[in-house]
């Protein structure tokens, strides 16, 4: 496999989770790029274009409050989890431990049966 | 910083008019604290400016990423899209084809000169029905309907061993533009002149035109039976009735065109003189009695089915 094989594969395994890792991030007020610093020192780094575009899509469907504040001599607009977005992360915790679980047993039994 | 402003709004000039200035402002707050961290909240030197608008892509891309494209055409239409646009310009092609050869015929004004008629022709015709047909199916595609059935039934799935029963596009398509190209043969007179109709030479005589004006509601409930296949995609006995009951309207009306006399008049073309009016009116005979023989097919085949399905 090429790494461009690879790399295609890693961005659309990691799509999905990266909204799971936005709104368990944005329990606490983030903005664009104190959020981007969270999430990578979590251990997710994301580039900024994906992002940014992808806080915004999740304000829009009103799972994140937002609100532009003053601070440091300039304002920045800070992203919040609503209470929709807390129900939808509720929702998508219990998935994802679910996934995780059947995954593990999956990934655990693939790797005694390597050779 | 002028630099940033320049960037900032190069991506305005990207986005739609009504997003413009709340992206720009969230942009320009997100590069400035990029900024920040990158010079330890100094002030900025060039080289750093542009290292993290480098960074941030070309202002293009950035507005794509906050505002994507929405294709025309989504892709789970694009099967029916392009088969559309297959029928349509091949209609418009056989037409342009038999256009150009009758007037280079009556003329004789060269091969080459035939060849720019049926291509300048074809290409006015191509790209006004590949315009109307792409916004057709954008302007549905908008309004969210599309002939997919959604309430489909896996109950209603065809057995395995009877694979017939599944109605492949290229059949669907064929049959619609047989009702087009009909329905353009019969009612394009109408939109001509009493002069310039004079002026063809070649044209639907009088009672085949008569007779096929009256076949229209036929045609027109083809297309209609065309478009439920393509939402159903499934034979059921509902439809071959239907199916049995188009066929041999189409067959009546083909023999009785073959019957009835001249299927078209013509002026005394030179090609007219030389092949012989009595030749040609028997080789218009014997076609419709040839194209009469595949509905005939269509009416047996599907009652044979039907007549299978009830045993």
């Amino acid at each position: 496999m090429t790494a461009a094989q690879l790399d295609k594969m890693r961005l659309e395994l990691r799509r999905g989770v990266l909204v799971l890792a936005v709104l368990a991030s944005l329990k606490q007020p983030h903005y664009g790029y104190s959020l981007r610093q969270q999430l990578r020192q979590d251990g997710i780094d994301i580039d900024e274009g994906t992002l940014y575009p992808l806080v915004r899509r999740l304000a829009e469907q009103e799972l994140l409050s937002s609100e532009w504040r003053q601070g440091e001599g300039r304002e920045r607009r800070y992203y919040q989890l609503s209470e929709l977005g807390a129900q939808l992360l509720g929702q998508l915790t219990d998935e994802w431990q679910q996934l995780n679980g059947a995954l593990g047993s999956l990934l655990g039994t693939a790797s005694q049966e390597k050779p | 910083m002028e630099l940033v402003q320049r960037y900032i709004a190069a991506v305005q000039r990207e986005l739609p008019e009504d997003k413009r200035d709340e992206i720009g402002r969230e942009l320009k707050a997100n590069i400035l604290d990029q900024l920040d961290a990158l010079a330890n909240y100094a002030e900025p030197s060039q080289q750093q400016i542009s290292q993290v608008l480098q960074q941030m892509g070309r202002p293009s891309k950035v507005a794509r990423q906050f505002v994507p494209a929405r294709p025309l055409i989504e892709a789970e239409q694009m099967q029916t899209y392009l088969y559309t646009l297959y029928i349509v310009l091949g209609v418009l092609f056989v037409i342009q084809v038999l256009g150009s050869t009758v007037a280079w015929l009556d003329n004789d004004f060269g091969l080459l000169l035939y060849m720019k008629s049926v291509l300048s022709g074809f290409v006015g015709d191509a790209c006004l029905a590949f315009t109307a047909i792409t916004l057709g199916f954008a302007f549905s595609q908008q309004q969210g309907t599309s002939l997919d059935n959604n309430n489909w039934q896996p109950e209603k799935l065809p057995p395995v061993d009877a694979p017939w029963q599944y109605i492949s596009l290229q059949d669907i398509f064929t049959n619609l533009a047989t009702y087009a190209f009909l329905l353009v043969v019969v009612w394009y007179p109408a939109t001509l002149s009493p002069a310039d109709l004079a002026e063809k030479s070649v044209r639907l005589s009088e009672h085949a035109r008569l007779a096929l004006s009256w076949f229209t509601p036929v045609m027109l409930a083809g297309v209609a039976f065309c478009l439920w296949q393509l939402r159903e995609r499934y034979w059921n006995r509902t439809m071959q009735w239907l199916n049995i009951g188009l066929n041999l309207l189409s067959v009546a009306m083909l023999l009785y065109l073959a019957a009835a006399g001249p299927l078209l008049e013509m002026n005394s073309g030179r090609w007219v003189e030389a092949i012989g009016w009595e030749r040609l009116h028997r080789a218009m005979t014997y076609g419709l009695l040839i194209t009469a023989c595949f509905p005939a097919y269509e009416v047996l085949r599907d009652a044979r089915r039907l007549w299978q399905a009830r045993s």
